[in-house]
């Protein structure tokens, strides 16, 4: 029957969810509409911007380009599943210290990138900073301090090395 | 906003064959759907059924023998292809194509089969499998079958896939010694689609250092990825100096067809389908020549 | 490490700011993360032509849709107009007589979710009758062209002329005279949040409104006028905001009217959300212009004369063309002296989307379009462009004195030559000039230029800025402002002013954003104002908070308040620190011992009311700002000579002078983005493409939008200049950064290429045609 409603299991930020959607919703729409997580954005909804990205299985994906019964059975972490209570994780402590924040619409989808990036490439050079973040959009901060702080993110999460 | 339909997700291929020849016609797949989706939200796609292909592990793999070549399953992320070992070692061309598609994010999700059957003619995929020589192997529930990339395009976003077929695999001769291959294409911004693009193949007589064999393919040049064949022949059998090189850049401008659109005119991108052809094809060259 | 300045505990250097804890955890709310109970979904109808007269709306069918709760139509509005100011209402909420631009809106739904509201809105039956349409100023002023506004003969929207000196005989006078005419392109303000807005009615006489608006108070006293309701009824509670940049999120577009129509209607929550469609079609942009220079010069290169035409296209409605045709002209006698000045500025009405304010407001078109020329002059008479600079540039004026232009803008700081020095020793100009090199098809250059921009802008009408500060009786401080943060850092400012003044930490203030039921009035985020107006609000408020705390203190030690001072919360007097006391126990002891004491800090800033006196629009003169930001820029490019692609170089660097950098890092990041968002990526490629009022490239792929990759890594450095009007010698950071980058771009081409691109942008296209006959001219001359 069109449109009728499928189940989805998931598991987002730690958690396991089994929700019933329709097969036509975006994973961005599960997780801002159905669970609350509006820290994920929506920026521009012709998968052009990246504010939406989150990590699918380590990897970071375009949440508004990705049929929500297509993660199932994955593991999926926002923003939201970044920081350990009053703890930031290192790449969000970087860009706040490094001032690299303005208005804040892109950062979540910038975190969610950086984090797929040194978690698989914990020594990136400069051009694979850009590159990890050339999906993401910014229009405000001119991408300098962005770069400058997930290269300090970086360092530290390699121990200072 | 996207319009309902109703959904499939198989678990082998045989059962997503056996769906598309029940719904023949009326069935759409959906790999990674980066192309797909974007057109589905903007109500220029509907479907009323949707067999959801991501899944099928089966057909996401890369394999390499130096007999068969290179084998990838068309459900392999752009990103694996990028990454593999065995391509950046033996297909180093494929990676670099892929490295410059779209963005990281687009290439977690999105598959290479994906992006070949979309059938775009600005995509970066099929020109370079083109030079390649790839074929592709579709199947459906009844039979199987190996075509050339070359004569996968039809028209604009249009592919040579039957209604109940499905792609299931690129296949990518090792080329023989002497070769080069590379490509490239005109991007404002890392990532964007190209103005014009082009991936050369440059085989060399390792004696006389004569051209034996040369294929051109061009991207966003004409409603499918286009072989330059003239411009071809003018390299074929010769020595390739700069001159010959310029010459095949003037012959493919003259061949392709290119639509004006907001990134550039007409005359524009038939102006930079000689500088890339001539560029691609120095590159191609420079690497048949280091062996 | 970023440097610090002056000598304050908090201000001056790195601040972190105040609201990046809740950004950069997903924690803070954006006007489309709201959601209230009962809520419904609203979708505008859209006309489907760029000009054409409304004869009937039915809205039947969609009303019988199940699911929809209301429908909305101009003519629930009663005929109510608004605009920019009281002479330029001219914009209905829906309009009801005629559409103006493609896509403007006609009606509203509300329905329980976004698909039933799309479906509702095709349901809308509308009859139109097309028009004929004008699409640029050119087709617009032809006579006998159709009109937009039955009552705008000529589409004439805004004109100026003004004329200062005499600029014939100086031309008569001058050594050199040179006529040039540049373009500037419509852009999108290309800030990543789309418009949205949540609005609801507690009942009939209260109207609650959160939306991304980056001036509060425009929908506080637009919505009051529209209903009828006190300005104490109507609330606006402002979110986090995805960036403003001007107009759209500072003014009211349909989706505004839509929720607060249908909201009342329902008796619902109303939410809309626009897509990117939506914005890039229909919400406003940058004017296109036309910009003839026509300069004099001496021998020497000194400025005599310049006469300025700017033809503007100003789309639809009016909004705020008579302050952007303003803005274009009155800076020309700025950053570099001029003694003669005439100006005409034409504004036309057109079936194009409206034309509003921007980052660089004005300033952006006729200071890209001088600052090439220059290089133009410094180049026939073979003067090196900085030098030219240089010697033209106005000295900065001693303390007390204050420099005067022919239009009477007064500058009491202007830190430009030292800008424009520190600039050229960054990339050691004297050494290797431009730095012109080829190699194989890429040529490189640097190019050089300098702006200037208005600071804490003083319009007329409501200009009253104010903050209050309520110091609770633990030693916690709240700090309530009605200034915006749209991401450029003023609430963060804005606390370190008033932590300083007070003499406690940052982290003793707790910011209570904008909520006009609670904070007090400011005018909003534009013309680069907040930190130097609403700054000068929290310096009062605070120092209002602090005599009531130092006559508390006075009497505890038994001296005069004027003896104590407070630094670090920690409270004595000033020639015997040894009787002291902690900032929480003065507090306490105000707050407990004194019965019914509360200290509560009150300021408003006084710069807007005074002082220098306000512009004079119709004749260009007077003081639009109250001090004036300065910067100086180079820009490295790398020009692919047989393509025409355009590359910037790591050769970035940016000399600004805000006076004082408040936050340093802030100040730095805001130039990286204001010269690499709306400067350089804006005058490399952005351009909305149109074809009869339709825009062809409504989207971020095909309207390219600068990307990480490209990113220069451009160093800031800080001139300090101190200015007397700015809170702490403060002004405006960043702004001037948009409208130098411009023309040190297009400099950077030509003296990598020989040549000149005056109509942004400068697409590849573009730069391989002009290279292309250039080629063609050199061999013709053989």
């Amino acid at each position: 029957m069109k449109g009728k409603a499928k189940e989805l299991e998931l598991t987002v930020n730690g958690k396991p969810y089994k929700l019933m959607v329709k097969p036509k919703t975006l994973l961005v729409e599960v997780l801002r509409d159905e669970l609350k997580l509006t820290g994920t954005k929506t920026g521009c909804r012709t998968s052009s911007c990246g504010a939406c990205t989150v990590n699918i299985d380590g990897r970071a994906v375009r949440s508004c380009s990705v049929l929500a019964l297509q993660a199932n059975g994955r593991e999926v972490i926002t923003i939201e599943g970044l920081a350990n209570g009053e703890k930031l994780h290192p790449i969000q402590e970087a860009m706040v210290e490094h001032g690299a924040i303005e208005c804040g619409f892109c950062t979540p989808g910038m975190v969610m990138s950086a984090r797929a990036l040194l978690n698989e490439n914990p020594k990136p050079t400069r051009e694979e900073v850009r590159e990890a973040i050339q999906g993401n959009l910014c229009a405000d901060e001119g991408y300098v301090k962005y770069i400058e702080a997930i290269e300090i993110a970086a360092e530290k999460m390699r121990g200072g090395q | 906003m996207i319009a309902d339909f109703e959904y499939f997700a198989p678990k082998t291929v045989k059962q997503a064959l056996s769906l598309l020849s029940r719904y023949k016609g009326k069935a759409k797949i959906i790999a990674g759907g980066q192309s797909m989706l974007v057109i589905m939200k903007q109500g220029l796609l509907t479907t009323e059924y949707l067999i959801d292909i991501k899944g099928l592990a089966a057909l996401d793999y890369i394999k390499y023998d130096e007999g068969k070549g290179l084998r990838i399953g068309a459900l392999s992320i752009h990103r694996a292809v990028e990454k593999s070992p065995v391509v950046r070692k033996h297909f180093g061309v494929l990676s670099e194509m892929e490295r410059n598609l779209a963005t990281i994010q687009t290439r977690n999700w999105g598959t290479i089969g994906g992006n070949l059957c979309h059938g775009d003619p600005a995509g970066d995929v099929a020109p370079v499998l083109i030079a390649l020589k790839a074929k592709l192997k579709l199947a459906s529930a009844t039979r199987e079958r190996t075509i050339e990339v070359e004569e996968f395009s039809k028209d604009y976003l249009e592919v040579a896939l039957g209604p109940a077929e499905m792609l299931t695999e690129i296949q990518v001769p090792t080329p023989p010694p002497h070769t080069g291959v590379a490509c490239d294409k005109l991007m404002v911004m890392k990532g964007d689609m190209g103005i014009v693009g082009a991936a050369v193949s440059i085989t060399l007589s390792p004696a006389s250092g004569v051209c034996q064999d040369a294929r051109i393919a061009l991207s966003n040049c004409a409603a499918i990825p286009l072989r330059a064949k003239e411009a071809e022949k003018r390299l074929v059998g010769k020595v390739i100096n700069d001159t010959l090189l310029a010459e095949a850049g003037e012959v493919a401008s003259a061949e392709v067809s290119p639509v004006a659109d907001v990134h550039g005119s007409a005359e524009y991108k038939r102006e930079m389908t000689k500088v890339f052809v001539r560029r691609v094809a120095a590159k191609a060259l420079e690497r048949a020549r280091a062996g | 490490m970023t440097e610090t300045f002056g000598n304050y505990s908090i201000i001056g250097k790195a601040i972190p700011r105040v609201d990046a804890r809740a950004k950069v955890t997903g924690e803070a709310k954006y006007a489309a993360d709201i959601e209230l109970p009962n809520m419904l979904w609203g979708q505008i109808k859209r006309s489907p032509y760029p000009h054409a007269r409304i004869l009937n709306i039915d809205t039947s069918k969609a009303e019988r849709l199940p699911g929809v709760k209301a429908v909305t139509t101009g003519k629930d509005f009663g005929g109510f107009k608004w605009g920019w100011s009281r002479e330029t209402r001219d914009e209905e909420p829906f309009t009801t007589t005629k559409v103006r631009y493609l896509y403007e809106g006609v009606a509203a739904v509300a329905a329980i979710d976004e698909e039933t509201a799309e479906e509702a809105c095709d349901l809308i039956e509308v009859e139109y009758e097309p028009l004929p349409g004008v699409f640029d100023p050119f087709e617009a002023m032809k006579p006998g062209a159709p009109l937009v506004h039955e009552d705008r003969p000529g589409n004439m929207c805004v004109e100026y002329h003004w004329s200062f000196g005499d600029v014939e005989r100086a031309f008569a006078e001058s050594h050199l005279v040179r006529e040039d005419t540049f373009q500037t392109p419509r852009m999108a303000k290309g800030y990543l949040e789309p418009p949205a807005v949540v609005a609801h009615w507690p009942d009939p006489n209260h109207l609650v409104f959160q939306g991304a608006k980056g001036s509060p108070y425009f929908p506080y006293r637009i919505l009051s006028r529209l209903f009828n309701l006190p300005l104490s009824n109507v609330r606006i509670i402002q979110p986090f905001i995805g960036s403003d940049f001007g107009g759209t999120k500072n003014d009211m577009v349909h989706c505004d009217y839509a929720a607060v129509m249908l909201a009342k209607k329902t008796g619902r929550p109303v939410k809309l959300v626009y897509t990117e469609f939506d914005e890039l079609t229909t919400c406003l942009r940058r004017h296109p212009m036309w910009i003839t220079v026509k300069t004099g010069v001496t021998r020497d290169g000194i400025l005599k004369a310049i006469y300025l035409k700017a033809i503007a296209d100003g789309g639809a409605y009016t909004r705020m063309s008579p302050l952007t045709m303003f803005l274009t002209g009155s800076c020309m006698t700025m950053p570099y002296k001029l003694p003669n000045f005439k100006y005409d500025g034409l504004n036309y009405f057109s079936n194009n989307p409206s034309s509003a304010a921007m980052r660089g407001h004005g300033l952006y078109h006729s200071r890209f379009a001088a600052d090439v020329q220059m290089d133009m002059i410094a180049e026939e008479l073979g003067i090196d462009p900085v030098e030219m600079r240089l010697r033209n540039a106005i000295e900065n004026p001693a303390p007390g004195k204050v420099y005067e232009t022919v239009n009477e803008v007064h500058v009491a700081s202007c830190g430009v030559k030292e800008c424009i020095e520190k600039v050229a020793e960054a990339v050691n100009w004297k050494g290797v000039k431009s730095g012109k090199r080829v190699e194989g098809d890429k040529a490189y250059a640097i190019g050089i230029a300098a702006a200037t921009y208005n600071s804490g802008t003083k319009l007329s009408a409501h200009n009253a800025c104010a903050a209050v500060i309520r110091v609770c009786e633990d030693g916690s401080v709240n700090y309530l402002t009605g200034a915006s943060d749209v991401g450029q850092g003023s609430d963060t400012v804005t606390c370190a002013i008033a932590a300083e003044v007070l003499g406690i930490r940052l982290e003793d203030i707790d910011l209570k954003r904008v909520d006009t039921s609670f904070t007090p009035v400011d005018p909003g985020s534009y013309g680069s104002r907040v930190t130097v107006l609403a700054g000068q609000a929290a310096i009062n408020a605070a120092q209002d908070a602090k005599r009531q705390l130092l006559e508390v203190a006075a009497q505890q030690f038994g001296v005069k308040a004027e003896e104590v001072e407070i630094k670090n919360k920690q409270v004595f007097v000033k020639s015997n620190p040894a009787k002291n006391m902690s900032w929480e126990r003065l507090v306490r002891t105000a707050c407990y011992e004194t019965p019914g004491k509360v200290i509560i800090g009150r300021g408003y800033s006084t710069q807007g009311i005074s002082l220098l006196g306000l512009a004079d629009f119709s004749r260009g003169v007077g003081d639009i700002g109250t001090n004036y930001s300065f910067t100086a820029q180079a820009v490295g490019v790398e020009v692919d000579t047989e393509t025409g692609m355009v590359k910037c170089t790591d050769d970035s660097v940016i000399a600004h002078d805000c006076g004082f950098p408040l936050n340093p890092p802030a100040v730095e990041t805001q130039c990286q983005g204001g010269s690499y968002h709306q400067g350089i990526a804006a005058a490399l490629y952005e351009e909305f493409k149109m074809d009869k009022g339709q825009t062809l490239n409504p989207n971020l792929v095909d309207y390219k939008r600068p990307r990480a990759y490209e990113a220069p890594m451009t160093k800031v450095e800080h001139v300090i200049t101190n200015d007397p009007y700015g809170p702490f010698g403060a002004k405006e950071a960043s702004e001037g950064s948009c409208c130098s980058a411009p023309p040190a771009l297009v400099s950077a081409i030509y003296n990598a290429t020989g040549v000149w691109i005056k109509n942004l942008p400068t697409e590849p296209e573009k730069v391989f045609w002009a290279l292309k006959a250039k080629k063609e001219k050199g061999k013709g001359k053989k």
